[in-house]
């Protein structure tokens, strides 16, 4: 329902977005995931159409933005990262504009207008003008907006962004609700998100796309370089060097634990095979083993991981 | 007919938005309590039941206030970045640009009707000639119009309202006085442009009755180029 097919974005000399090209499928919840200023936000405005692309072509539901921007525009809602509110309408003036713009009759909105207002816990200011909302509405509202006319394609910039533990969940439910049957993006820095959420995660930094996969398996992929942790008790630095010393140990760092003068040990390790046991008889040889463990890596590291690649070869 | 949805969308949000805010209430106000100013002043000033000089009073009047009431136009979506929204939504550039001007020529026809009051003692005490009047209040909507749409196409360069009035306003002085400059110039060519380009003598043959084509084409032509501006120019922010 999403295509992008080699999109670059230059401003300038400055290429801002480079060849990215990934899809999202019906009832698909794909997570954009990249630190700030990674080209997120940019790459969603050329999805909604607000920003042309400098090379490449983007569809949305089959058809291209930049040549069939009317037809992809009316099958498309989109939360912008900031919720585009007119803060002197009461939402439902607000919604009102927007189910209009949208083609939705006068007839059918109240059918409509219900249906987001359920779905985005409204009811209580659908009367209010919305300069008088707190973040958390303004965000919901924003949401409400997107939502509006069922639209096949969802394009969310940081849906959940400034809102309370309690309403992210629900926020969640609704994108998920909502996801089941359409092609849904959602841009976020939240990594629980992400698992929680999406069925793919596409990374991205620096205006390259890192990464397009299944929350599992960019996991499994960066479980080679795994961190193998190690409590032991005796002298910090000759357990260290003998640590140093095991072949297929990259790096080691050290720290005391406040509790029972224990010292602790993560191990970065390049190798898998006989590891494990490599590392425990060289802590054996110079203290004391307490606990050895093999860290799962979570989506954060994968995702630091990724990040610090590219950061160090940007070509 | 799906045209028109998208402009009335428009048109619609942008007719709330001037009356939820202080805007609209201000500019009327202003205009009405200038204009019937302008319209006691003259008559006790000369004693005949004219509206001339007031019309040309209410033209100057113009100058400053419609550049309050278009600055928001695009401005405030920039600023507020509702933009985003209005350019992501099933709308063409022609319904969001149409819709806007629309929207400010409304509170501007109503400002204008509002000022009509003033017929009323004319009719009941004077002798006015209904033609010249009818003309006069023909070329006020035409110049009306003309700067809203400059006004609007400022407002669409800049995300400050403050910056888009500023410009505004000197361009519209421009406008009305550049007839002034025709007698400093020997160029028989400049001249005949600095006439052609003036708001004010334009505006002021409607007002002394004359209704002449090439100053409907010449206001009619300023709203076109504007307007067409005001798109071309949404297009290239993309």
């Amino acid at each position: 329902m999403i295509e992008l097919d080699r999109v670059s974005k230059r401003y300038g000399s400055k290429t801002i977005i480079h060849d990215i090209s990934f899809h999202v499928k019906k009832g698909e919840i794909v997570g954009f995931l990249g630190p700030n200023g990674a080209g997120k936000t940019t790459t969603m405005r050329m999805i909604s159409g607000f920003t042309s692309t400098t090379s490449g072509t983007v569809k949305v539901a089959g058809y291209d933005m930049a040549t069939q921007n009317h037809m992809a525009s009316q099958r498309l809602g989109y939360l912008p990262e900031h919720p585009p509110l007119y803060d002197v309408l009461d939402v439902r003036s607000y919604l009102r504009f927007v189910a209009t713009a949208k083609g939705i009759s006068k007839t059918q909105f109240p059918t409509h207008l219900e249906k987001v207002v359920d779905a985005c816990k409204l009811a209580s200011v659908v009367d209010k003008e919305i300069y008088k909302l707190s973040k958390g509405y303004r965000q919901r509202v924003g949401l409400a907006q997107a939502l509006l006319g069922d639209p096949e394609v969802l394009l969310l910039d940081e849906p959940t962004a400034s809102l309370d533990p309690g309403q992210i969940h629900e926020t969640r439910e609704v994108i998920r609700l909502f996801g089941s049957e359409r092609a849904v993006l959602l841009s976020t820095h939240i990594l629980s998100e992400v698992t929680l959420l999406c069925s793919r995660v596409a990374i991205i930094n620096q205006g390259r796309m890192l990464a397009v996969d299944t929350p599992d398996r960019l996991q499994q992929a960066a479980e080679e370089s795994n961190v193998v942790w190690v409590e032991a008790a005796g002298d910090e630095a000759a357990i260290k060097q003998a640590l140093q010393a095991v072949d297929g140990v990259v790096s080691v760092s050290s720290s005391t634990l406040p509790k029972a003068k224990l010292l602790s040990f993560d191990c970065m390790v390049s190798e898998d095979e006989g590891i494990q046991q490599r590392i425990a008889r060289a802590v054996t040889s110079a203290g004391e083993l307490q606990r050895l463990e093999r860290r799962k890596p979570t989506l954060e590291n994968v995702f630091l991981r990724y990040v610090a690649q590219s950061s160090k070869n940007p070509e | 007919m799906r045209a028109l949805n998208g402009l009335k969308a428009v048109y619609q949000k942008e007719m709330l938005a001037y009356f939820y805010s202080p805007i609209a209430y201000f500019v009327i106000a202003v205009f009405l309590l200038g204009t019937g100013y302008f319209f006691t002043y003259n008559i006790f000033l000369t004693g005949v039941g004219t509206m001339d000089q007031t019309l040309q009073n209410m033209g100057i009047l113009l100058l400053t206030l419609i550049p309050v009431l278009t600055m928001r136009l695009f401005s405030a979506e920039y600023g507020g970045r509702t933009i985003e929204l209005l350019m992501t939504l099933p709308l063409t550039n022609w319904q969001v640009v149409l819709g806007k001007y629309f929207g400010a020529v409304s509170i501007f026809l109503l400002m204008t009707l509002a000022s009509c009051i003033n017929l009323i003692p004319l009719y009941i005490y004077g002798n006015p000639q209904t033609l010249n009047i009818f003309s006069g209040y023909l070329g006020f909507v035409l110049l009306g119009m003309s700067c809203i749409a400059i006004g609007q196409f400022f407002s669409s360069l800049t995300e400050n309202q403050i910056v888009a009035a500023l410009i505004t306003i000197p361009v519209l002085l421009a406008f009305w006085f550049v007839g002034h400059l025709k007698g400093l110039q020997s160029s028989v060519v400049m001249r005949e442009l600095y006439v052609n380009l003036s708001f004010a003598l334009h505006f002021g043959d409607f007002i002394s009755g004359l209704f002449r084509s090439e100053a409907l084409v010449f206001f009619l032509a300023v709203i076109a180029t504007a307007l067409t501006l005001n798109i071309s120019f949404l297009k290239m922010r993309r």
